[in-house]
């Protein structure tokens, strides 16, 4: 009987978990912990509508309504497995019956911090966004989709933007064929991009410098990072739980029947093999199986995971079904134009897909659909 | 309560269909389509999930 369930982590997967905990029947104490202080707000949104624009509520959700006790602004310590309690910051000790974790990640950084913005939370993005203000030249570091993303709106912003990129930007997210298409589409928009073997950073007085491998020093009243995210698993140090510093879980979240994980912090199986897939629906479907599971054990689905991605950045509305990144030419399903609209097709060996709509308008089932369906 | 799009805001990825196929669904244009406007019991449980896995927040219960 799972009497008592707290999830630590109050992002979309935390909240998800929440909401499908209470769809799948459980109707007992359900405590919610979380480091930030806002209510679960929509990641997504902050590199794109909240940088720039007049629209600062494309990041809220509407209020929740899953009746658990919300503890924010407090961090989760440690994990005893065998007492069943999660120690809190604030010195108390929470008891559980069964735990979801759902801690995420945060931003890797390229220096100490000093001088270096990344975007990760809801304060990061207020933060960038007033320093924007006065259009000021802007470095971005970090060649990713939210790399370009922030590019992309710090540059709608009216500010001139440098983007420096280890090698092509995009190339290792999406493929040759697609990383062309936008990088083209973020020069004739304006965009500064400097590839590299490697970039560090260094400061200079007040001033941050970027300097890369080869010597080439850009300096800019904001340097932006976006290098990667780490996953939020040291309060698992003692736990027991990690494996190689990863924490893996099975087809339905599990890393133990009365412990389940989900979100940007587990690694789960895929058809790729196990690994984090830090996106927003990678982490409402992951939070769905593993919240049924920890009720129901083996009687729940285990995840069939579809890949979905998105971005919108230099005037370019990318959405994808299947996996990435993607090698050679598409197939061209509907359309052209490799700056669409247009909606492709690539073919893998195994013998699924992926289906690409750039400014194509497209329901997503469809999209999966298309993604599935072998070639004929 | 009822289902309020902000019909500008959708970008049709369709999450909410997924999590409440029977209160909304896509069209063949892309377009999304409520089924059900007003929402009570059960129905309210699955239209506050479709309204909060929105990654654009386009959908609100009031």
């Amino acid at each position: 009987m799972t009497r008592r369930i707290v999830i630590v982590g109050t992002g979309i997967a935390g909240l998800t978990a929440a909401d499908w905990l209470r769809a799948a029947g459980h109707d007992g104490e359900l405590t919610i912990v979380g480091d930030e202080r806002h209510a679960a707000y929509s990641r997504p949104a902050l590199s794109k509508a909240m940088l720039h624009g007049d629209d600062l509520t494309a990041h809220r959700l509407p209020p929740p309504t899953h009746r658990a006790t919300e503890r924010l602004g407090v961090t989760a310590m440690a994990l005893d497995v065998d007492r069943r309690t999660v120690a809190l910051d604030d010195g108390s000790a929470l008891p559980y019956d069964g735990l979801v974790i759902a801690t995420g990640s945060r931003a890797r950084r390229l220096g100490d911090g000093a001088g270096e913005l990344t975007l990760r939370t809801l304060d990061d993005a207020i933060a960038l966004r007033a320093r924007l203000a006065h259009r000021p030249p802007v470095v971005v570091v970090g060649g990713g989709a939210l790399g370009m993303e922030i590019a992309s709106s710090c540059l709608a912003a009216g500010c001139p933007v440098t983007l420096v990129s280890r090698g092509r930007p995009l190339l290792h997210q999406l493929g040759t064929f697609l990383a062309d298409v936008f990088v083209t589409a973020a020069m004739e928009r304006g965009l500064t991009v400097v590839e590299t073997r490697s970039a560090r950073l260094r400061r200079d007085g007040a001033a941050t410098q970027v300097i890369t491998d080869e010597g080439t020093v850009v300096e800019a009243d904001v340097v932006v990072t976006a290098v990667g995210d780490l996953h939020n698993v040291e309060w698992l140090a003692t736990s027991g739980l990690l494996r190689g510093g990863a924490l893996d879980v099975d087809s339905r979240g599990r890393v133990r029947p009365d412990i389940v994980a989900a979100g940007d912090v587990a690694a789960f199986p895929t058809r790729r093999g196990v690994r984090r897939v830090p996106l927003w629906t990678s982490a409402i479907d992951q939070s769905k199986v593993a919240a049924a599971a920890l009720l129901r054990g083996d009687e729940a689905p285990a995840l069939d995971f579809q890949p979905y991605f998105w971005t919108e950045q230099f005037g370019l509305t990318l959405k994808a079904a299947g996996f990435l990144p993607l090698a050679g030419p598409p197939a061209f399903v509907d359309g052209d134009s490799t700056c669409g609209p247009a909606l492709m097709r690539w073919a893998h060996r195994d013998g699924s897909g992926t289906a690409v709509a750039l400014n194509y308008r497209i329901p997503v089932p469809r999209l999966c659909r298309l993604s599935e369906a072998t070639a004929a | 309560m009822k289902i309020l799009l902000d019909r500008p805001r959708c970008e049709g990825h369709g999450l909410c269909e997924e999590a409440a196929p029977g209160l909304m669904h896509l069209d063949d244009e892309g377009e999304l389509v409520l089924d059900h406007e007003e929402v009570d019991g059960d129905l309210l449980a699955a239209a506050n999930v479709a309204v909060r896995v929105c990654p654009v927040a386009a959908l609100l219960l009031a």
